[in-house]
């Protein structure tokens, strides 16, 4: 009957768009690719030396840091779990731009070669750093040396092997995968950083960690083109109506307080909360204070070295001092203790 | 006398552009559907007064996009397409689409329009295009408003991009532009299905129950993590991403997706009306 | 021109399609909603030029069998014919010939008459786009609604915006004009003016189907009929030849009526009392031997005349029949 013909062709394209709606829950994931094998000293080495190329990427961070709910931070927040989205350009002679976009608003840093802007939307500000006085200098070493000098450093306390490959936004990749030693009181497993066959740049970062099926923490382009940039998207000018603001660099002084503790995978960092709360804090849509978070989500602990309140999450822990010290670690508890006890 | 008489055509249909003429006359008479546009025009005129008059909301405060229309007038049109997009537009397309079948029906003016006759599928055509006229209207009307409430009452010459770039005012209009037309995408989207609805019932408040409550339901359906796998297929998924008009550059990822699935509910929408108006006993 | 449409009203069609006998026609026609069975095995045949009347109380399947002749629901079985198209396969080559007010008129309450017709009449494949104007002002005075064109439909009566569905049915000159009910809500004036609208229909040669729960209508307008009752169709043909399935009788005014019926049945003569008269079946005697038979039983007769069986009669045999 005509009719129901007719009936029946309209369900095929009913059909048809449901088929449409299910293409997009299709990861666009491809085969692992067939490359030459490859000694990880040489990739890690060929990584060093690659040039940071012209390129344009999206870059996707899944955060499964396992930290406590925090009251007061919103879930799109890259503290709390879940994903954010970055996006990056780079002209492969030094200038950056990289946008974290989130709901209604957008932070961007742009790195013109000269000077760095870092804008935020919903304040409306600019903020200007010259970093020339704080960049670091590379080393005269040649970057062969330095990879030679840096897998020999790793292999002290890790395996370090090339395990397969991958295909990262579309471009094929070797798997390097950094193991702990057995000795290395350490909650993460494994390390593995995609690097591209091509380019040798890495492109996808994933942590793994003590019995968890799902990475802590994964970081990778899922969009990139390697083309020249629109040398625009690199210079940055206050927009009108915006408030510009020239800090003086601060990182030096913090830097004074920063110490290392332990080597290798047990690496524990310590250093001092300045006194006054830092005004940029709380303007960061979380909490205003870190010691008042750390009394409301923390444990509180005690030892030779004082009294504290320790957070504990999957991929290591932090520990902070009622006077304002601070620990932080991929560690357990206990080695993050001993090591806020460890002498100067 | 010519060989041809007005009264006898002898032909089994009359021609389209007569009834979508007649239709669209119908659907824009209608003083319901005249109110809502009216409505919709005020919507931009409310909020950039609001702005104006209070300098938006601080900071930290309140929506993060409406924070930026201060002193930034050509972001109204797209803050206005942001915060009707969820509710308002739906309730207004969903209005229109109930009219169309499920109001004809209620009203026993399908009969008619069946017994003219206007052929089955053709009915579908003319009532889609009647809905669709009827969603670009709308979203149109609050981008032609916003652009001029944005320039007159907030006022600017430009428009500062949440990146935090200035757009000289045509890029900014065209901005409002790509954000008025994706929009209506989503909007045709919503309107088919509840078409599709229409032609499946005779009380045009179903119509407008299932739309809003779907959108409702998907809503919340799309914030459980359980449910991640379900979100594709949710339009509610993508809908802020009208948004990102106003970054640069634009990452086109979200709103190209928005586009595909939009594209997809008006398969699916137009077809079931289809299917549904081919049988059905009226 | 507009003066071709304006004559257009009763202008008769000749143009027949192909070798179609009946303006409408049903073979087997079935339609079930779920365990309900509204219409089953209908056969009804509409000759061209007929006044048909289909009878049968609410309910009884003859509003479902319209809506199945006209294409708008599909039968659960059995075919259809309309001008000679099958339906609903070709239903829209008939249905530019055909007019139709089914299951009461339908308008927008927010237009006005006239643009509720215009709207109508945009749809009208038979009307070309000069005539629109035109053909629905003449259907408006064909119904007498020209001065109430104007206002908006939320405001007739229901009488008026009955007329108004008839207008539209007869936008275009139809070859076949179904009326579904077309006197619900109308005053005893309007229902003469339908009347006499299917009298002007008929005498243009335009083929009419009316249904109607009244018998009085039918047997007044119609010259074919058709008696549906619980779905299936009981009877169908020329009024005149139903009217007669009754046999000859004798209406009898008496004196006494109990002394009367009792003078008869005691002759073995067939007779009953009804509305205070004596009804008498001249299958076997004829009258001067009934009015001989009451005068020798001393009843007076005050007055006697032939009756003819009426449809009520015939409908009420019939459906007690098949009930």
């Amino acid at each position: 009957m005509k009719r129901r013909s007719v009936a029946l062709t309209a369900t095929a394209g009913a059909a048809a768009g449901l088929l449409g709606l299910t293409a997009l829950t299709l990861p666009a994931g491809a085969a692992k690719p067939d490359l030459p094998a490859i000694e990880p000293e040489e990739l890690v080495s060929s990584a060093m030396t690659a040039r940071s190329p012209e390129m344009a990427g999206t870059i996707r961070v899944d955060n499964d840091l396992g930290l406590p709910a925090l009251p007061g931070v919103p879930e799109s927040s890259p503290l709390s779990g879940g994903s954010s989205t970055l996006r990056a350009w780079s002209d492969g002679q030094g200038r950056h731009r990289l946008t974290v976009p989130s709901e209604g608003g957008e932070k961007t840093v742009v790195d013109d070669g000269d000077t760095v802007w870092k804008w935020s939307s919903t304040e409306r500000t600019v903020t200007k750093y010259r970093p020339d006085a704080t960049r670091e200098h590379r080393p005269a070493t040649t970057p062969a040396e330095t990879a030679r000098h840096l897998i020999a450093k790793l292999r002290e306390s890790s395996e370090v092997a090339v395990d397969g490959t991958a295909s990262v936004a579309g471009r094929d990749a070797y798997e390097l995968v950094l193991t702990p030693e057995p000795t290395e009181r350490t909650v993460l497993r494994e390390v593995r950083i995609a690097i591209g066959a091509e380019k040798r740049i890495p492109l996808r970062v994933v942590v793994e960690t003590d019995g968890a099926r799902q990475p802590a923490l994964k970081a990778g382009f899922t969009k990139l083109s390697l083309e020249p940039q629109d040398s625009e998207l690199f210079r940055f000018t206050p927009p009108a109506g915006a408030k510009v603001t020239t800090p003086e660099a601060p990182e030096r002084t913090e830097r004074a307080r920063h110490r290392v503790v332990g080597a290798g995978w047990d690496s524990v960092l310590l250093t001092r909360l300045p006194q006054e709360p830092q005004s940029r804090q709380g303007t960061d849509d979380g909490p205003k204070d870190p010691r008042d978070l750390a009394r409301r989500i923390g444990e509180p602990v005690s030892g030779d070295w004082g009294r504290g309140w320790i957070v504990t999450t999957r991929s290591g822990s932090a520990l902070l001092t009622a006077d304002g010290r601070l620990a932080v670690g991929a560690v357990p508890e206990q080695v993050l203790t001993g090591a806020m006890g460890a002498p100067r | 006398m010519t060989t041809t008489t007005p009264t006898a055509t002898h032909r089994s249909s009359a021609p389209l552009g007569r009834v979508l003429l007649s239709e669209l006359r119908w659907v824009l008479r209608r003083p319901r559907n005249l109110l809502a546009l009216l409505g919709l025009a005020a919507l931009p005129v409310l909020i950039g007064t609001v702005v104006a008059l209070t300098g938006g909301p601080s900071p930290g405060d309140g929506p993060a996009l409406l924070a930026s229309v201060a002193g930034n007038g050509l972001v109204l049109p797209i803050v206005t397409l942001v915060m009707t997009q969820s509710l308002l537009l739906p309730l207004v397309t969903a209005m229109v689409a109930a009219d169309a079948l499920a109001g004809e029906s209620a009203h026993g003016t399908l009969r008619g329009l069946l017994l003219a006759p206007v052929g089955r599928v053709r009915l579908v055509w003319v009532k889609a295009t009647g809905v669709l006229v009827m969603t670009v209207l709308s979203v149109a009307v609050i981008a032609v408003v916003g652009v001029l409430t944005g320039l007159v009452i907030v006022g600017s010459d430009g428009l500062v991009t949440l990146s935090g770039t200035t757009l000289p005012l045509t890029g900014a209009i065209g901005r409002v532009a790509l954000a008025a037309g994706w929009s209506m995408t989503q909007m045709a989207g919503i309107g088919a299905i509840a078409l599709a609805v229409s032609a499946l019932t005779e009380h045009p408040l179903v119509v407008l129950a299932v739309t809003v409550g779907g959108l409702i339901v998907f809503g919340v359906l799309g914030e459980l993590p359980a449910l991640e796998w379900l979100r594709p297929f949710l339009i509610t998924t993508d809908l802020y991403a009208v948004a990102d008009v106003l970054r640069d550059p634009i990452p086109t990822g979200d709103l190209i997706t928005g586009l595909w699935r939009a594209g997809c509910y008006v398969l699916i929408g137009v077809s079931a009306t289809v299917a549904r108006m081919a049988t059905r006993d009226v | 021109m507009s003066g071709t449409t304006e004559t257009s009203g009763t202008a008769t069609i000749d143009s027949v399609p192909g070798s179609a006998e009946f303006a409408a026609r049903t073979h087997g026609l079935r339609k079930t909603y779920g365990r309900t069975v509204a219409v089953s095995d209908v056969d009804l045949a509409v000759p061209h030029g007929v006044v048909l009347g289909m009878l049968g109380p609410n309910g009884s399947g003859k509003t479902t069998t319209i809506r199945m002749l006209l294409g708008l629901t599909l039968p659960t079985a059995g075919t259809a014919e309309l001008l000679g198209h099958a339906v609903p396969e070709h239903v829209d080559r008939a249905l530019p010939r055909v007019g139709a007010l089914v299951e009461g008129p339908g308008f927008h309450p927010f237009l006005s008459g006239r643009e509720n017709l215009l709207r109508s009449a945009a749809t009208e494949p038979e009307l070309a786009g000069s005539g629109l104007r035109g053909a629905v002002t003449a259907a408006l005075e064909r119904v007498g609604l020209a001065a109430a064109a104007g206002r908006k439909y939320r405001a007739y009566s229901l009488g008026m915006k009955q007329r108004l569905g008839l207008a539209s049915a007869l936008l275009v000159p139809r070859e076949l004009v179904v009326l579904d009910e077309p006197t619900n809500g109308l005053d005893p004036a309007g229902t003469r003016e339908i009347r006499q609208v299917i009298a002007d229909l008929h005498a243009a040669g335009t083929t009419v189907v009316v249904s109607s729960h009244l018998l009085s209508e039918v047997e007044a307008t119609c010259t074919h009929a058709a008696v549906l009752h619980k779905g299936s169709l009981v009877t169908q043909g020329e009024l005149t030849t139903l009217l007669e399935s009754g046999g000859p009788n004798l209406v009898v005014a008496a004196s006494d009526d109990v002394a009367g019926l009792e003078a008869l049945r005691e002759r073995g003569i067939p007779a009953r009392r009804e509305n205070g008269a004596l009804r008498v079946e001249l299958t076997e005697v004829d009258s001067p031997e009934v009015i001989a038979t009451l005068v020798h039983a001393g009843v007076g007769v005050r007055e006697a005349r032939r009756g003819r069986a009426d449809l009520e009669d015939i409908f009420a045999q019939l459906t007690e029949e098949t009930s």
